[in-house]
């Protein structure tokens, strides 16, 4: 009995190791790339102009940029994963709010000389430069910018007897036109969000409490601020929006699939949403839209700062072409192909020239771009994009459940222990 | 038997088909030698998969939750210090308590239709050979195409079962089911009914064929009534087949994950989120991968105990 068993014992160590060599041998050289090209990764939000960003670099230089599109909720893990692994790419084109976390771990390459360098470095979108700023060095360049403004439907804007010239600008404004608009009946809704879904619920609600004076997390990012007045305000009013039945009862559980379909359906009068659904909407061309700032509780405004950073990894095969291709990316041609491709970009000093006079629109989300703002942290994930993070959850109960003081107590408590527990 | 050792720690160096060929031009091999050789090759594939796919990753798993160890960055040994947070996790509690209580829901739903689904096809006509391809055909939908299909149908202001329910006066097309916890839970559990009931009732079906009929007949001679023989007779004959189904059904509950991913989202107000979805959480939005072995080492005990309990129990008194 005792020598089958040794017996089998070492059957199987050899086979296992033998499997092992053989993958090993096979498989050491399939990560990075060789010194003709430039791998670049982007998230599958961005398919529709990366690859035309990176035919344009291809055109006129021998180094070769090759996209992989990784899909958007998986990208941080399989980027860090790959990263922690080695089998990263050269060059990797990231959500800001994650750039602390990254910078933080190591995996990023520093590139403060080569920012440090750009004649254009101050017209960078400044929210842009803070997220890719870890101990007062850079670790990737502003890439693309997204603003979160208030889209409104114009022809429902003018059956409910209001001014489509004239969009609301103050919460009490909002709620009174959410009203007349519902008011229409046959299955009109005033305002709808995405009350599940973590990656717009930053986007979208915390430049109601930037409008407001108030913020989220304090400027080192070390104090939770989510049981603020500010925010109890921006609460109370989406939970008004609810109460009054302008809100569908979709909005509690959309986790962001159903609010632009909402919008393109023609039944639904205002939703908070970013730059790039002006795309979407010039595409199906049967809604006249208006876009206006996102507003403050007695007026002000404010946008979240969205979009992608591109970096250089730290195990990056070639890394002179690489920092090559990040500074090419935030140049005037490939800002122009973004603009073009209706991505807002991120340099101030080119917005009025490539940007602005495609439509007149542009101008709202340009002027978005420059004063928009985002939360700073290494844990930003965890606190607001997780959709089930304490972010979520808190306006979930506070707007559809309406205990609003304790929604707000028990987030501060869940927030500030992600914030305490951050290795 | 000394001989059978001697020869075994010889070859000990040299397994594999090479070997075979080496030791056959030095001294054939008796014919009790071969088979045992021509096992020991084809089991080796299986036994070199489960080591490399599920040995190896167990053994990475509890080592890694044994560390604080991010997703990316340096790791550190803390011992057992995962563990003891898992026990004073609230979090993790809250989904451990739903989990149990969704399969404590989900376990007797799915038996009580398998067994009757079962009792109602089990007849070898054309008739039955159809219903039962009918109710098996769910089970080769994917889970999460599944859930998907089902979340489209169930929901507001789009879904057709909204529509169904306003034209019979049963509800409203504007009423959100998956916004209320219960409601929620009911409709994932519809689905998972609907998806996974034809596979009981095919494994009890085998069940129910296995048992010869003379068995029954002669319960029905002796005076018993339906009810009676599928009491004192079916049910005990049943029984290998029933522990089958119950560890299948239970471990499958205790595991859901993509059922609530896709469907609710964890939601309304995380009031739907089981273990493993925790555990997903915690590795991948957390970053927090060592946190994250351990409480799949936890869940991993918890499955592993209750299966036993179930299949011990379905076993012993029979003996």
């Amino acid at each position: 009995m005792r020598t089958r068993r040794a017996r089998a014992a070492g059957v199987l160590l050899t086979s296992v190791a033998l499997f092992a060599a053989a993958c090993g041998g096979s498989g050491s050289d399939t990560s990075g790339s060789d010194s003709g090209t430039i791998t670049l990764w982007a998230r599958d939000s961005q398919k529709a102009f990366i690859n035309i960003v990176a035919d344009t670099w291809n055109k006129d230089h021998d180094t070769k940029v090759k996209v992989t599109v990784v899909p958007q909720a998986n990208f941080v893990q399989k980027f860090g994963t790959a990263a922690a692994g080695g089998s990263g790419p050269d060059v990797a084109s990231i959500d800001l709010v994650y750039l602390p976390y990254f910078a933080s771990t190591g995996v990023l390459d520093d590139i403060t000389d080569l920012a440090n360098d750009l004649p254009y470095k101050d017209d960078l979108s400044a929210a842009h430069r803070r997220l890719a700023t870890y101990n007062d060095r850079t670790y990737a360049l502003p890439f693309t910018a997204e603003a979160s403004v208030l889209f409104y439907n114009k022809d429902l804007f003018r059956k409910a007897g209001l001014d489509p010239d004239k969009p609301p600008a103050n919460y009490a404004e909002i709620i009174s036109a959410a009203k007349k608009i519902r008011a229409l009946g046959n299955g009109t809704y005033g305002y709808a969000i995405a009350g599940q879904c973590g990656g717009c619920q930053v986007f979208e609600f915390t430049p109601h409490i930037w409008a407001s004076g108030g913020d989220v997390l304090s400027a080192d990012g070390k104090k939770a601020l989510f049981d603020t007045a500010e925010v109890t305000d921006a609460l109370t009013f989406y939970r008004t929006l609810y109460t009054d039945g302008t809100m569908p009862a979709q909005s509690r559980t959309d986790t962001g699939t159903n609010q632009p379909a909402a919008f393109l359906s023609g039944k639904l009068g205002m939703t908070p949403l970013g730059a790039f659904f002006v795309q979407v909407l010039k595409q199906n061309d049967k809604i006249d839209f208006g876009v206006a700032p996102l507003p403050g509780k007695n007026g002000g405004s404010a946008s979240f700062s969205g979009g992608d950073e591109i970096a250089v990894t730290k195990n990056a095969k070639n890394k002179e072409q690489a920092q090559e291709f990040v500074r090419w990316a935030t140049g005037e041609q490939a800002q122009t192909v973004l603009a073009e491709n209706s991505i807002v970009p991120v340099r101030t000093d080119l917005i009025d020239k490539i940007y602005t006079p495609l439509d007149p629109r542009n101008k709202v989300l340009a002027d978005a771009m420059k004063e928009g703002r985002t939360p700073y942290s290494t844990v930003e994930n965890a606190l607001f994009n997780d959709s089930n993070g304490p972010w979520v959850r808190m306006i979930n109960r506070a707007v559809f459940d309406g205990d609003i003081a304790q929604a707000q107590e028990e987030g501060q408590k869940a927030a500030q222990s992600i914030i305490d527990d951050a290795p | 038997m000394s001989g059978d050792r001697h020869r075994g720690r010889r070859q000990l160096p040299f397994p594999g088909p090479a070997a075979t060929a080496g030791a056959v031009r030095r001294r054939p091999l008796s014919r009790a030698g071969r088979r045992r050789l021509a096992g020991v090759a084809m089991t080796t594939p299986a036994l070199a998969m489960i080591t490399l796919f599920f040995l190896v990753p167990l053994v990475m798993m509890l080592w890694m939750s044994l560390h604080n160890w991010p997703l990316l960055g340096e790791h550190r040994f803390t011992g057992l210090k995962n563990y003891r947070d898992a026990l004073h996790d609230t979090e993790f509690r809250t989904a451990v308590i739903f989990t149990v209580k969704y399969t404590l829901i989900t376990t007797p739903v799915l038996f009580v239709l398998g067994l009757a689904l079962a009792l109602l096809v089990r007849r070898r006509h054309r008739g039955a050979r159809f219903f039962q391809f009918l109710y098996f055909v769910p089970v080769v939908v994917g889970l999460a195409s599944a859930a998907f299909l089902w979340l489209f149908m169930f929901q507001s202001d789009i879904g057709p079962a909204g529509d169904l329910a306003d034209h019979l006066g049963l509800g409203s097309r504007t009423t959100n089911l998956f916004a209320g916890s219960a409601s929620a839970m009911l409709v994932v559990i519809g689905m998972v009914t609907w998806k996974v009931v034809g596979l009981q009732m095919l494994l009890l079906l085998t069940g129910l064929q296995s048992i010869p009929t003379d068995v029954e007949e002669a319960a029905r001679i002796d005076g018993a009534s339906r009810l009676q023989t599928f009491r004192y007779v079916i049910l005990p004959l049943l029984r290998p087949t029933l522990a089958l189904v119950l560890v299948f059904s239970v471990a499958g509950s205790l595991l859901a994950f993509d059922q609530f991913y896709v469907m609710t989202g964890g939601g309304p107000s995380n009031s739907t989120i089981t273990a493993v979805y925790e555990i997903y959480r915690t590795s991948f939005i957390k970053f927090q991968l060592g946190y994250g072995s351990a409480l799949s080492a936890l869940l991993m005990i918890v499955l592993v105990a209750v299966s036993a309990v179930q299949l011990l129990l379905l076993r012993s008194s029979d003996q």
